[in-house]
């Protein structure tokens, strides 16, 4: 929220960017084809998107959509694809009888809960920004300010992550070893010349 | 352009993290580089030699520490102070521990390569920066390094299904308990305008909150974060599928570093920055305390598979950690402190020793009945890991169990006393299954027909695992009657063939497990002075 | 209120878009022509055995570990952005800071690399029918070779 005054404008931003956000995100559960969450899911992420521009943050808003509708949503979309968009799978299936009422009702009680909490809450009004005070014409520079410094750990930690992402993913996607038998493997090589990673 | 200050660095501090960065990445560019598979001892190797580096690094730190008191570094969102020192330096112990038993394994299992130690050095990296963040996007940062870690390690054994399914239940609950913490994060941020935990301590001190609502709420979604990650009830129910499915000596790495790092941080968090709201949080601890040390040792006794059994023993042990932390007090926190040194070595020894017995695959606990006979040394290493970790007198877990429960004791009025009561309970109901699983050792091997036998044994303990089963809430397929015929006709054929014998690597690994449980639970002086001292050095 | 102005000539080019959408749709309902596609015109290529059961899907993983590497320096970029714009007041200090976050990058790009991530093409392997037959065991079975005499 801004520290001014908020304007007409402002208001009239954030509830469409709130209604963009929760319509995506009730989307993503509701629809049954996966193509439709992953689309629901980037109308969340526009969503977010323009409230970071409501807050003047447009450096992160043009972040939201480049990094995450623009290339991580399309990667979830690459492997629904892949694995197949008709393939059925029934989720009405329930291994514990009742525990989808349940966990509505538990939702309901615990976001219930947080809102009313946070309306009775008394919000801390001086910080209203990591980066005040704010120069709009130069949100870039403070975050970059404040990378190189307050968050100097956090950003070189951020490498180390990236490191077990690229790991990690090379080791699911790698072949198990052994598991296939040699009549099996030959089998494979005729049908996908040069599919295999290891 | 003026120029920016940038943040004074204490190298010595941030030393643990660049030694095993360093490590990982050297490895991941000697693998590139390399034609073919580098071996997987070269990772053990390196693992090794980078945790005794870290450990070398600690004891600088401390010389440090004591002559110059704690302090912050990087913009004071790294701390330098006893605690984090000896948390670190059990995390190193245990990263070398694991090293050193992961590599029987992967000799055993014959898997070339080093993303494995990659891994774990990463890992345990990300646990290192929680024993040691000042704020909480740090502490979020390093829970995310260490869990994703994880959740890959979990699904290293790539044959075994079981893995897989591990991994993906952790992966679920890990990335939901996760969005949970930063929701915290943001709540707390919201209600103090800061997120470094000096900060926080100083706005609130100053500070009269009019509506106490919003920073509540932040604490308890923080608390439950920390409770996914620590495994304590009622947010368990992922810990026993994971452990069983997850590849043995990662199993052990697991318990140890997540332990000791998140209850690191939730110390630091709940004891430093939110000290003066523990009214708000103290509750909320009581009850996590009470129920993870009550169904933890409940459970644990109507396991029959030797991992899930630990898992709901090292759900029990969170709680008795969480009573150490309802205490709040200088001594609760080096109770704790104590009990996550002594509780890393016992997990990873324990594991290490099921990853030995168990090699066939068959994690029942049947197939420990007579091992005192066939491997008299393992069976005898086996039994003090037990013995300790039931809190039995002369071993370092009945040092441990005593403080915290002397800690907890201590607050005069009901509450200290109903939770010390619920220790003694717990730990007399622990003592029971960890007891059966050493009587079962050193009991005669069954030479009649020892299939029929298992069978029985199987069909009697049947309808206990599926209660066992539905109580954890996620429903397993262990109660098949096909994996009945299978069991039986394994044990039929196993105690004939002989036993392979155990990795050097992984003997020395128990070695060291077991020798300071028994040295240091008897000599007690050295650890508990250590401990102590090293809350005396906490910042404030 | 400014900062919202700026942004009015995107909502002008979504309106823009969402008109030609559905201006395309209302267009192709009036002018295409209005006949129900037959049965046959339905089927796969229009001819020949219609296939009872789907293919199992198979895909090369390389697409994934491609595609992460996109991600993975997309987020290095969005570092490298901020550090860019303030070159001139981090000095020295950042530049060795940004090399060291980069090293650690590249390292994961070269492992990428050596796995094979970026080569592609088809993987040309010659594997043995029967690897307990060599050419070797066939010939002397026909003249047994001095060793086999000797054993």
């Amino acid at each position: 929220m801004l520290a001014t005054a908020r304007t007409v404008p402002d208001v009239l931003v954030f509830i469409a960017s709130a209604a963009i956000i929760l319509g995506g995100a009730v989307g993503v559960v509701a629809s049954k084809n996966p193509v439709h969450s992953a689309l629901n899911l980037i109308a969340t992420l526009i969503g977010i998107a323009l409230a970071f521009v409501e807050q003047e943050a447009n450096f992160l808003a043009a972040v939201q959509i480049i990094v995450y509708a623009g290339a991580i949503v399309i990667l979830f979309l690459f492997v629904i694809m892949f694995l197949g968009v008709d393939r059925n799978e029934s989720i009405r299936l329930e291994p514990l009888a009742g525990q989808r009422p349940l966990a509505v009702g538990a939702v309901a009680v615990v976001t219930g809960g947080l809102i009313a909490l946070m309306a009775a809450g008394g919000w801390y009004s001086g910080a209203t920004t990591v980066i005040a005070p704010t120069d709009p014409s130069n949100d870039v520079g403070a975050l970059g300010k404040v990378i190189f410094t307050t968050y100097l750990f956090a950003f070189e930690a951020t490498a180390l992550l990236l490191i077990i992402a690229v790991v990690g993913a090379v080791l699911l996607a790698r072949r198990p070893p052994a598991s296939l038998d040699a009549a099996q493997r030959a089998d494979d090589r005729d049908v996908a010349v040069g599919e295999e990673l290891t | 352009m003026n120029t920016v200050a940038m943040p004074s660095v204490h190298y010595l501090v941030i030393l643990p993290e660049i030694i095993l960065t360093v490590a990982a990445v050297g490895l991941l560019i000697a693998s590139s580089l390399v034609p073919g598979r580098l071996r997987s001892s070269v990772g053990t190797g390196v693992t090794v030699i980078a945790s005794a580096c870290v450990v070398v690094d600690c004891v600088f730190q401390w010389v440090d520490i004591s002559r110059h008191g704690p302090s912050t570094t990087m913009a004071h969102v790294i701390i330098e102070d006893g605690f984090s020192v000896v948390a670190i330096s059990v995390l190193a112990v245990s990263l070398g521990l694991s090293a050193l038993v992961a590599d029987g394994w992967l000799c055993r299992e014959r898997i070339e390569g080093v993303e494995l130690h990659v891994l774990v050095l990463a890992s345990a990296a990300g646990a290192i920066m929680m024993a040691q963040a000042n704020d909480l996007v740090v502490i979020f940062l390093g829970l995310e390094i260490m869990s994703i870690g994880l959740y890959v390690l979990a699904a290293f054994d790539r044959r075994s299904a079981r893995s897989g399914e591990a991994a993906m239940k952790y992966f679920l609950l890990g990335g939901f308990s996760s969005a949970i913490f930063v929701y915290g994060i943001a709540l707390v941020y919201g209600a103090t305008g800061t997120t470094q935990l000096g900060q926080l301590a100083g706005f609130l001190s100053a500070n009269v909150l009019r509506s106490q609502g919003l920073l509540l709420a932040g604490t308890a979604l923080l608390l439950v974060g920390f409770a996914f990650k620590v495994a304590a009830v009622p947010f368990h129910v992922w810990s026993p599928d994971v452990y069983e499915g997850s590849p043995t000596p990662i199993v052990g790495f697991m318990a140890a570093i997540v332990k000791v790092g998140a209850f690191a941080a939730v110390l630091r968090v709940l004891a430093s920055g939110l000290f003066t709201q523990q009214d708000g949080w103290r509750p909320m601890v009581f009850a996590l305390a009470a129920l993870s040390m009550l169904v933890g040792a409940g459970m644990a006794t109507v396991q029959r598979n030797v991992k899930r059994m630990l898992a709901y023993s090292s759900i029990s042990h969170a709680g008795f950690v969480l009573l150490a932390l309802w205490a709040a007090s200088p001594r609760g926190t080096a109770a704790a402190l104590y009990y996550l040194a002594t509780y890393a070595l016992l997990v990873v020894g324990s594991f290490a020793v099921v990853t030995v017995v168990s090699a066939d695959g068959h994690e029942d606990l049947t197939s420990y009945r007579g091992l005192a006979r066939r491997r008299p040394l393992l069976a005898c290493s086996f039994t003090v890991l037990l013995v300790a970790q039931a809190g039995v007198p002369f071993t370092t877990g009945f040092l441990a169990k005593l403080g915290v429960i002397e800690s907890a004791v201590e607050h005069l009025g009901w509450p200290g006393v109903a939770l010390g009561v619920i220790a003694m309970v717990a730990t007399a109901v622990s003592g029971y299954f960890y007891l059966r699983v050493v009587v079962l050792t050193y009991a005669a091997p069954l030479d009649a027909s020892p299939a029929a036998a298992t069978a029985s044994t199987l069909a009697t303990s049947r309808p206990r695992a599926r209660l066992a089963a539905l109580g954890s809430g996620i429903l397993v397929e262990d109660t098949r009657d096909g994996e009945l015929v299978d069991h039986a006709e394994v044990y039929g054929a196993a105690p004939a063939n002989g036993e392979t014998a155990v990795p050097l690597a992984t003997a020395v690994a128990i070695a060291v497990c077991v020798v300071p449980t028994v040295v240091l639970g008897v000599w007690a002086g050295p650890l508990v002075e250590l401990t102590t001292r090293a809350t005396m050095l906490f910042h404030p | 209120m400014a900062i919202v102005d700026q942004y009015l000539p995107i909502l002008g080019m979504l309106v823009l878009g969402a008109l030609f959408a559905s201006a395309s749709f209302v267009a192709s309902s009036v002018l295409a022509p209005h006949r129900k596609p037959t049965e046959s015109k339905l089927a796969p290529y229009e001819c020949g055995i219609v296939p009872e059961l789907e293919s199992p899907p198979r895909f090369p993983v390389r697409f994934y570990l491609v595609a992460m590497i996109f991600v993975i320096f997309d987020i290095e970029i969005v570092f490298l952005y901020p550090f860019a714009v303030e070159f001139k007041a981090l000095g020295g200090f950042g530049v060795v800071e940004i090399g060291l976050f980069s090293v650690v990058v590249f390292a994961t790009l070269l492992f990428l690399v050596a796995e094979g991530a970026l080569s592609w093409g088809p993987v040309k392997r010659l594997t043995k029918a029967m690897p307990s037959r060599t050419s070797d065991s066939t010939i002397a079975r026909i003249t047994p070779r001095p060793t086999d005499r000797a054993a």
